[in-house]
C-alpha cells in the first residue's frame, strides 16, 4: 500500500504495477545466469584455496598437477602483476589470488583449467603449496590488542600517513557541540556495548562467469555482477590489460545485495583461458562463497547516550569498531556516519577499522548501517521506556527535517523521516492492541543512497515500438523501472517498450548498480534520452504536416500541432512518425548520460510484534509492518518487494546468521545448513507502507529503494524482545541460546 | 568565498580548524588551495572523501562541481552502497 498518495494525477504509467519485462523467462527458466552458459570447448576452472587464515606462502608446486588427465592451464599469483600496496586497485587483486602472503581460510592461491570438472577437482588437490603458517588475528578485540600480530603486511592505516604496517585500517573522529555539557544537561543516560557478527549476503546464485580470449587477444566475459564495467576495469587492472581487450556481457543475477559489487573470479578466468586458448567457465560452490567472499563486517560498538525529562536526545558519545575482514576500508567511518536520524547537538563519535584475518568484506545492502542502528535504536528505545513515553513520539520529537546536520555536519537535503514515523504510527498495526503474551518493537533506519554515472540509448523501432537500453544489471525490477519512466515520457504503453541491459561494447558507461542508484540515476538518463527523441519527433511531425517545428507540441504520446494552417488536425501519433521516419530523416534514436548528483536519502520505520519461548529461547516472529520514503515509486510492488527482501534479511541477520570461526580461523558453517538465514515459515507476511516525499533532484522524484529496508530490523526485533521477555540484547545474532542466556540471567 | 566544512579527521592535519572561507571555482580548485595550505590534506580530500555542496551528495571523484561564492562544501568520508 502507498500512505501518501500525493502522486501528481498527471502521471499516467509511473505508479502503476505491469507485469515486469523479464517476468516470464524469470519463472519459467529461461532466464540465462552465467552458470547457465557453456561455449564449445570450454574448460571448468577450479581454484586452490589456502586451508591456513594466515601464511607466507613458501612455495607453489604445480608440475603434478598439470601432469594430470585434461590439465589445460595452471595459474598462480606469479602470472599476474604486481600492483603497488598504495594503489586502491591493490587489495582486489590480492583478494583475487594471493602473491606471497595467504589472508584468510579459503584465499585463492592457484588455480587449474580442465576438461571436466572432476578433473579440474582432482588437479587443484594435487597442487602442492608449501606454507609458512603465522599467527592468526580473528577478530576485532584480538586485532586492537597490545602486541597483536599484523594480520596483513601492506596495510597502512589510510590518511595517517604511517609507514609501518598496522591492523588499524581507518580512523576518523566525528564531533559537534560539547558532549560534556550536553551528558551534564541529561536527566537520563543510557551506556551499552554492542556486538554484531560477520554475516553474508545470502544470494542464491554463487558468483559465475565464463572468459574466452580470442586469437586476437581479446577477452570475451560472460558474468553474474552488480555491474559489467567494473568488472571490466577491475579484471583489466588485475591483469595490466586496456579495457579495449575485455568485452564483458552481463549474465542475469540470482542477487547481489553489494556482494556483487567487487570480483573473484574473472581475472583467473581470463587467465586460464588466455593460457589454454579455450574458455573457461568458473563457479564458485556455496562453501567457496561463504569461505572466500565478501561479509557485511563484525563490529562492536560502544554508545553512551543522553536525554532531558521532555524527551530531548542532548547528546551521544561512543566508539564504532568495524572489521573490514583481511583488507583495508571505510566500514567503521561508514558506520558512524549512518547515524543520521536524530538531531543529537551534542555528537563525539570515534570510528575505527580494523584489519584481521577473515574474508575481506564488502558492501551489504546499506554498508554499516544496520549494526550501528541496533546501538542507536536499542538506546533510544531504552530512553523511551525510562521516560515513560511513546517510542515514536520519542523519535518525532528528536527526528532530522530538512537542514538538520548528519553525523559528519553536512546538512540534509529534502527527507521524509517525520512522514515515515507517522505512516507507522497511523497504521493499524500500531493501533492494534499487541497480542497476548507477546512483546512489541519500534525501530528505524537511514541510508543516504548515491548517484554516479550512467547512460542510457533509447532507440524507436518502425512500428512505434520502443527498445530502452542501459548498463545497470536489472537486480531489483530496475527494468521494469526503466520502461515505467520512458512509457511516462513518451506516452507509450510500458509493454510497447523493451527494456534491455547491454554489454559494454553497446551502451555507455554506467557505474556499479549499488547505493540504491539505478533507478534514481540510471532513470534520469533514461528521461533524457526520451525528452530528447521527443524533440526528435516534433521536428519530424513538423515537416510531415508542413509546420514550423515550434508548432509542435507532444501531449499524451502525440504531436500535437498548435496554431495555423493545421491546428485542430489530427495528431501525430508515435507509429506515424516511425514509419515515416525513412522520409523524414532516417532513424530515430538517442542517447543520454550523466554523474548524476542530488541522490535522496531514505528512512525505513519498523513495528515487530514477536513472542519469546522462555523454555527455549526462540523468537516467533507474529507481526511485521515496514514503511519507508520512496521519494516516488515507480514501480510500487517493486518498491515493496525492496522493502521486504530488506527486512527479511534484516531478520535473518537479528536472529540467526553469523559466521563461526574456528580458531584456527576456519569457517565452520559454510553452507545454506549451518549458516541458518530465514526461509518463508520463519517469517509472516511483511506488511510494506510506501511513503512517498518526492526527490526534487529527481525528474519523478525518486529516492532510491534498495537499502534502507535492512537497517532497522536488528533494532526493532530487539525492543520487540526487549518489551516481551525483559531482556536488552546486545549481541548478535539474538538466537534462541544467547536470549535463553539472557533469559536467564535476568 | 565558499565556507567549507572538514571532519575531524581532516582537522588532524589543520591544527583543529573545521570550518573555514576558501576560494576556489570548483570542488578540486578548493581541494588544490586546501592542500596548499595544510600539509597532507590533499591526498585524503581527494581519493578519501565525498563532497556535498549546499547539501547535495556530489557524485565520486568530482572535482569540476561549480563552486559558488558563498557555497556550503562539506568534505565527508566516502560514501557508497550495496
Amino acid at each position: 500500500m502507498t500512505a501518501t498518495e500525493n502522486r501528481p494525477p498527471k502521471y499516467k504509467y509511473v505508479g502503476t504495477r505491469p507485469v515486469r519485462h523479464d517476468g516470464l523467462d524469470k519463472v519459467t527458466g529461461k532466464a540465462r545466469f552465467a552458470a547457465d552458459l557453456d561455449l564449445t570447448g570450454q574448460l571448468r576452472g577450479v581454484m586452490v584455496r589456502s586451508p591456513h587464515a594466515h601464511a607466507r606462502i613458501v612455495s607453489i608446486d604445480t608440475s603434478a598437477a598439470e601432469a594430470m588427465p585434461g590439465v589445460k592451464a595452471v595459474t598462480t599469483g606469479a602470472d599476474f602483476p604486481t600492483i603497488d600496496p598504495a594503489d586502491p586497485a591493490h587489495d582486489e587483486a590480492i583478494n583475487n589470488i594471493a602473491r606471497d602472503e595467504v589472508l584468510y581460510d579459503g584465499h585463492t592461491v592457484a588455480a587449474v583449467a580442465a576438461t571436466t570438472l572432476a578433473e579440474a577437482r582432482a588437479a587443484a588437490a594435487a597442487v602442492k603449496v608449501e606454507y609458512e603458517v603465522l599467527p592468526a588475528v580473528l577478530s576485532i578485540e584480538e586485532s586492537i590488542a597490545d602486541g597483536a600480530p599484523i594480520a596483513n603486511s601492506t596495510n597502512r592505516t589510510l590518511f595517517t600517513g604511517d609507514t609501518e604496517p598496522s591492523n588499524i585500517a581507518s580512523i576518523g573522529p566525528f564531533q559537534r557541540g560539547d558532549v560534556e555539557a550536553g551528558f551534564a544537561a541529561a536527566d537520563v543516560i543510557v551506556e551499552r556495548t554492542f556486538t554484531t557478527k560477520a554475516v553474508h549476503q545470502g544470494y542464491i546464485e554463487p558468483h559465475a562467469c565464463v572468459a574466452d580470449v580470442g586469437q586476437d587477444g581479446k577477452a570475451t566475459i560472460w558474468a553474474s555482477s552488480q555491474g559489467h564495467f567494473a568488472v571490466r576495469s577491475k579484471t583489466a587492472k588485475i591483469l595490466g590489460w586496456g579495457t579495449d581487450k575485455i568485452k564483458v556481457t552481463p549474465a542475469e543475477i540470482g542477487g547481489g545485495f553489494g556482494g556483487k559489487t567487487t570480483i573473484y573470479l574473472e581475472p583467473i578466468a581470463v587467465m586460464l583461458s588466455q593460457k589454454a586458448a579455450r574458455p573457461v567457465k568458473i563457479v564458485m560452490t556455496r562453501e567457496e562463497v561463504l569461505r572466500a567472499t565478501g561479509p557485511a563486517p563484525a563490529s562492536k560498538i560502544h554508545i553512551k547516550m543522553g536525554a532531558t525529562n521532555d524527551g530531548e536526545l542532548t547528546t551521544i558519545q561512543g566508539t564504532l569498531h568495524y572489521s573490514n575482514g583481511s583488507a583495508k576500508g571505510y566500514a567503521a567511518l561508514t558506520g558512524a556516519m549512518s547515524i543520521a536520524s536524530y538531531r543529537f547537538p551534542n555528537l563525539d563519535l570515534m570510528a575505527v577499522g580494523t584489519v584481521d584475518n577473515t574474508p575481506k568484506s564488502a558492501a551489504y545492502r546499506a554498508p554499516s548501517a544496520p549494526q550501528a542502528a541496533f546501538a542507536i535504536e536499542t538506546l533510544v528505545d531504552e530512553i523511551a521506556d525510562q521516560l515513560g513515553v511513546d517510542p515514536i513520539d520519542l523519535r518525532l520529537r528528536n527526528a532530522v527535517v530538512e537542514g538538520d546536520p548528519t553525523a559528519m555536519g553536512a546538512p540534509h537535503p529534502k527527507i521524509g523521516f517525520i512522514e515515515t514515523l507517522e505512516a507507522i504510527k497511523n497504521s493499524e498495526h500500531y493501533n492494534s492492541p499487541v497480542p497476548e503474551g507477546a512483546g512489541r518493537g519500534f525501530g528505524t533506519g537511514f541510508w543516504f543512497n548515491i548517484g554516479e554515472q550512467s547512460s542510457a540509448t533509447v532507440n524507436l523501432n518502425e512500428d512505434g515500438t520502443a527498445t530502452v537500453i542501459t548498463g545497470s544489471p536489472d537486480i531489483g525490477g530496475s527494468r521494469a523501472s526503466m520502461a515505467l519512466m520512458a512509457a511516462e515520457e513518451l506516452g507509450l504503453d510500458v509493454h510497447r517498450i523493451t527494456p534491455i541491459v547491454a554489454d559494454t561494447e553497446s551502451v555507455g558507461f554506467t557505474d556499479i548498480t549499488e547505493g540504491s542508484r539505478a533507478t534514481f540515476a540510471t532513470g534520469m538518463a533514461v528521461v533524457n534520452a526520451c525528452r530528447e527523441l521527443i524533440e526528435q519527433m516534433k521536428e519530424r511531425a513538423a515537416v510531415m504536416r508542413g509546420v514550423a517545428a515550434d508548432q509542435v507540441a507532444w501531449i499524451d504520446g502525440a504531436a500535437v500541432i498548435e496554431g495555423p494552417p493545421s491546428e485542430g488536425a489530427d495528431p501525430v501519433s508515435i507509429a506515424e512518425i516511425t514509419g515515416a521516419a525513412k522520409m523524414t530523416g532516417g532513424p530515430l534514436t538517442a542517447t543520454a548520460s550523466l554523474n548524476a548528483a542530488g541522490a535522496g536519502p531514505s528512512f525505513a520505520a519498523h513495528l515487530a510484534d514477536v513472542r519469546v519461548d522462555e523454555e527455549t529461547g526462540q523468537v516467533e516472529i507474529l507481526r511485521y509492518t515496514a514503511a519507508q520514503d520512496a521519494g516516488t515509486a515507480i514501480h510500487p510492488s517493486y518498491v515493496e518487494g525492496q522493502m521486504q527482501g530488506g527486512s527479511a534479511q534484516g531478520i535473518g541477520w537479528a536472529l540467526n546468521e553469523e559466521y563461526i570461526f574456528s580458531g584456527d580461523g576456519e569457517m565452520e558453517n559454510a553452507s545454506f545448513l549451518d549458516y541458518r538465514m530465514p526461509v518463508a515459515s520463519d517469517l509472516p507476511m511483511i506488511e510494506a507502507i510506501i511513503v512517498e516525499v518526492p526527490n526534487p533532484s529527481h525528474p519523478y522524484g525518486v529516492r532510491g529503494v534498495g537499502e534502507t529496508g535492512i537497517v532497522p530490523p536488528i533494532g526493532t526485533l530487539a525492543n520487540a524482545i526487549a518489551h516481551a521477555a525483559g531482556v536488552r540484547m546486545t549481541d548478535l545474532p539474538m538466537s534462541p541460546p544467547t536470549v535463553l542466556k539472557a533469559i536467564n540471567n535476568k | 568565498m565558499a565556507i567549507v566544512h572538514l571532519q575531524a579527521n581532516h582537522a588532524t592535519f589543520t591544527d583543529g580548524v573545521r570550518q573555514l572561507e576558501v576560494d576556489g571555482a570548483t570542488v578540486g580548485a578548493v581541494i588544490d588551495e586546501l592542500a596548499k595550505r595544510f600539509d597532507g590534506l590533499g591526498p585524503l580530500l581527494r581519493e578519501g572523501s565525498s563532497v556535498a555542496i549546499n547539501g547535495e551528495l556530489q557524485p565520486k571523484g568530482t572535482i569540476y562541481a561549480a563552486v559558488t561564492g558563498d557555497a556550503e562544501v562539506h568534505f565527508l568520508a566516502p560514501i557508497s552502497g550495496g
